[in-house]
């Protein structure tokens, strides 16, 4: 056991270990370091540690969340199939499009544009495409429907390219600027107000 | 619209006598590019197969638009070309 001699500094080196007899018990206490959260009352005492910030988990992978058009794929809900011989640019369809219901499938579709891994991402992708191109006058009444995934997905920072289509970024423009030029005079304006940084495709 | 090469050949009967591998892109080859990813030769064969008389085409361009395959699931065609040019090749022209 070590003495401490009288009128030593009130620093005490953090291994000291010398336990004063004389004193009463919280003095011992005063001596042995204690760790806080930064940020509080107890960090700015002495003989505290302030402990490193938690990490953010910025970089920490999220699942997402299964979206509704995985689960209805899954369930055996869409009239598509996938074709393993094909050159995997098209898909077969066991209902004709013209015949589908737009207002139940073109939604869920645009649901699906969420999902990065195949067979789900292709299929959404390619299904609005074969959709949005053979929908003729089916497709404008479902576009009120559409702007809120539409927005949701246009957020996306994924940026990939799948053979001959363009990344989901451009996909979206593309069926943005499909019903500006179908949707009517009130058009631009209604995608404006539920995309606001959607530009134009007829005004200067 | 109906191709060219599908007017001649609806003149045939029966099955072709000659088959040669398409050197470059044009109409026809498109429209037989569209047939075969089907599972089918030509235009031919898809009316004897499937019974019909008409194939649904684009009016703006007379390509294909929509076939059915054997199994009755439908594949649809876009308005543009779609064969590539390193596809080319691969596409068979039927002679009858």
């Amino acid at each position: 056991m070590v003495v401490e001699k009288a009128g030593s500094s009130p620093s005490k080196p953090v291994g000291d270990r010398c336990p004063q007899q004389q004193e009463p018990l919280r003095h011992v206490k005063k001596s042995k370091q204690q760790v806080s959260d930064g940020f509080t009352v107890k960090a700015m005492m002495k003989n505290t540690v302030v402990r490193g910030p938690p990490l953010a988990g910025a970089f920490k992978e999220r699942p997402t969340k299964p979206t509704a058009f995985r689960k209805f794929y899954e369930r055996g809900d869409f009239p598509i199939a996938l074709e393993h011989d094909t050159k995997g640019n098209k898909i077969a369809w066991k209902v004709e499009i013209e015949k589908l219901d737009y207002h139940y499938y073109l939604p869920l579709f645009f649901d699906g544009l969420c999902e990065m891994t195949f067979p789900y991402e292709f299929f959404a992708r390619q299904g609005i495409h074969d959709m949005l191109e053979h929908g003729g006058n089916k497709i404008l009444p479902v576009i009120p429907q559409l702007i809120i995934p539409i927005k949701i997905n246009s957020g996306d920072g994924i940026d990939y390219s799948q053979q001959k289509r363009e990344n989901i970024g451009d996909l979206i423009q593309e069926t943005l600027e499909a019903f500006e030029r179908c949707g009517g005079e009130t058009a631009y304006i209604n995608i404006k107000y539920m995309i606001p940084t959607y530009q134009s495709c007829i005004l200067n | 619209k109906t191709s060219e090469v599908s007017a001649v050949m609806a003149k045939a009967d029966g099955k072709p006598k000659s088959i040669h591998h398409a050197k470059k892109w044009s109409d026809d080859v498109e429209n037989l590019y569209r047939f075969q990813q089907a599972g089918y030769r030509d235009e031919i064969e898809y009316k004897q197969v499937k019974q019909v008389d008409m194939v649904e085409c684009w009016p703006e361009t007379g390509f294909v638009k929509k076939l059915q395959r054997r199994d009755n699931t439908f594949y649809y065609y876009d308005k543009q070309r779609e064969c590539e040019d390193k596809e080319v090749h691969k596409v068979k022209v039927y002679v009858y």
